[in-house]
């Protein structure tokens, strides 16, 4: 074991060591707050295609993304539930109507309608009702969402959308789009009626299932060939489209990477400079170190060890407020998604940006002169 | 002859200008033996002893330690192997107790584990400190962290001590305890010192006095 100079400093002036890890714990925060925010955000673009258990979806010519759908005749299904090796093809509208509230304002609700809900899983997190019930009259489900928006709700409640008295049977957790719109979920047919002038004969997606085996390939292909004024996307394919389409016109993946490129600017300035005012206060110890033998290697493992214990002091602080924060935005309805792969990018990335940080005072020390320590 | 220097000369060039501060400076100094380095401000007798520390090289001339010339490419490998330090300002390390500054040099030097620990409790004995040796430097006072300094440079068996000034930051009683102390360890230790100083008490426990006056040495 040999004396730990390096830690010993570093902690000796706790409240510079406070500076630089709050510096590093500030940077880490914002990059999991702001990834984790984005990542929430484009969940929420493409959650609904993640929950539909389809393997591919139909959609009209250049739809830019799930929420923005346009409508087709919905016989165009027949053609595709006649190709071999497609195991079911259903018609689903998504479509944005108006609701009516009780206290007279008007609300806006997205709306997903399916004929048979079940047949594709969807949706997810029912917690009170039955999809199924659905189709027996002028009903529909409601996400709890819209308690924000439209207020307190409960099952056998009445809302008016587009000026149709419909009943609520059921409730919904965690269906979301990236628009923040409060999702509805309708019987196929009920939805054509309430919105009879867009929606009468039409579709705005088919849903393709594939029988076990079959050719992806093949089948798109053949889709595209009999529907030649529609797209063809695979699940992911749309869910990436979706996600896309949010990046590139809102400016979000962009605001995203400029802000963690702040926080990291920040967060190696505040590293950089705490680091190098203190290898200036200890130019003498550096050079005591070179007097008695040591070499420019020996100060460089004191530094570069004090940079990394800086950089995961300041990753555990930072992880943790990161954490600490999420429950409040789950509040707000903003979801923080942090993958654990993305844990172990911060934790190397931290300890670059601090070892990139102390590379300013690698030079100086590079340059001091032991001679020094004979001065008084 | 531990220590030893032939035609010694140092210029610095500042600008234009070339300042000669060592002149040709031929000196020697045996194991066991305390030379006291004396001079006015100015007369070069820090230099003399960076060039001698193994921390400067000189313009002309050379340096042997132990009868072999000193590698201008290899002085920090020297400085750890055959020199120990004490400066007027202690230079010790503040986060470090009083055992650990010791032991840090013996890290350098090569020296690790159980057996720095216990080179680095001698040596602390060996000043007399062994009570006060998980202390930290500001909780000493400055003779003793004037002991702890010499301590230092005497771990690690260097067979030449280098002292800048020992004396300078330590009251008449404390100096003299420090300079005794010195002595003893480096006689007992059959150590070469060097001591570069203004105080005239040095002389009392030097062997040699050498007068050092514009860069050369004065008979």
């Amino acid at each position: 074991m040999a004396v730990d100079l390096a830690t010993k400093s570093l902690l000796h002036d706790k409240l510079r060591f406070f500076i630089t890890v709050s510096g590093v714990a500030f940077a880490v925060t914002l990059v999991f707050v702001q990834v984790g925010l984005f990542l929430g955000l484009m969940d929420n673009a493409s959650l609904t295609i993640g929950q539909i258990d389809a393997d591919l979806w139909v959609t009209s010519h250049n739809t830019p993304n799930v929420d923005f759908a346009h409508v087709f005749p919905e016989t165009y299904v027949k053609r595709v539930r006649s190709i071999p090796g497609v195991e079911k093809a259903d018609n689903l509208i998504v479509w944005f109507m108006n609701v009516n509230l009780p206290n007279g304002a008007v609300e806006g609700t997205e709306v997903y309608a399916l004929e048979d809900f079940a047949r594709w899983n969807f949706p997810h997190g029912v917690i009170e009702g039955n999809t199924s019930d659905l189709r027996r009259g002028p009903y529909f489900v409601l996400d709890d969402s819209a308690k924000k928006r439209w207020g307190a709700f409960g099952v056998g409640d009445y809302r008016e959308i587009l000026g149709r008295r419909l009943k609520i049977i059921g409730r919904t957790v965690n269906a979301k789009s990236f628009t923040t719109t409060p999702l509805t979920f309708m019987d196929f047919r009920l939805a054509q009626s309430v919105s009879e002038s867009q929606l009468r004969g039409n579709t705005t997606y088919i849903l393709v299932k594939l029988a076990p085996g079959a050719d992806a390939v093949k089948i798109r292909e053949e889709i595209r060939r009999r529907l030649p004024y529609n797209d063809v996307y695979t699940k992911s394919e749309w869910a990436q489209r979706s996600r896309s389409y949010w990046i590139d016109s809102t400016g979000l993946g962009l605001n995203m990477y400029i802000t963690v490129f702040l926080g990291c600017l920040v967060g190696i300035v505040v590293v950089a400079q705490t680091l190098y005012t203190s290898t200036m206060e200890h130019l003498k110890e550096f050079g005591t170190v070179k007097a008695i033998g040591g070499g420019n290697r020996d100060i460089y493992l004191i530094l570069g060890k004090q940079a990394t214990i800086a950089a995961i002091a300041g990753f555990v602080l930072g992880a943790l407020m990161a954490y600490a924060i999420a429950p409040a935005m789950a509040k707000i309805d903003l979801k923080l998604i942090i993958p654990t792969q993305f844990f172990a990018i911060v934790f190397v990335g931290s300890i670059v940006l601090c070892l990139s940080a102390a590379m300013i005072s690698f030079r100086k020390v590079a340059s001091i002169d032991p001679a020094l320590v004979f001065r008084g | 002859m531990i220590l030893q220097t032939k035609n010694i000369q140092k210029q610095f060039t500042e600008g234009r200008e070339t300042f000669t501060v060592l002149k040709g400076i031929d000196f020697s100094a045996d194991r066991g033996e305390i030379v006291s380095l004396e001079g006015p401000s100015g007369s070069g007798k820090t230099t003399f002893l960076s060039i001698l520390g193994c921390i400067l090289t000189p313009t002309t001339g050379e340096v042997r330690i132990d009868g072999e010339v000193v590698d201008a490419r290899k002085l920090a490998e020297i400085r750890k192997r055959s020199l120990g330090f004490v400066f007027q300002q202690f230079n010790l390390f503040p986060s470090l107790t009083a055992v650990e500054n010791v032991e840090y040099a013996l890290n350098v030097k090569g020296v690790r584990g159980r057996e720095a620990q216990v080179e680095a409790e001698r040596v602390i004995e060996a000043v007399g400190l062994a009570d006060r040796k998980n202390f930290l430097p500001r909780d000493l006072s400055g003779g003793q962290k004037q002991r702890i300094a010499i301590a230092r440079a005497l771990a690690g068996n260097a067979p030449i001590l280098l002292a800048d000034e020992p004396t300078a930051n330590l009251d008449s009683v404390v100096g003299t305890q420090v300079l005794e102390l010195f002595r003893d360890l480096a006689k007992k230790e059959n150590r070469a010192l060097v001591i570069v100083t203004h105080d005239p008490k040095v002389r009392s426990i030097a062997d040699r006095v050498v007068k050092i006056h514009d860069g050369l040495l004065a008979a």
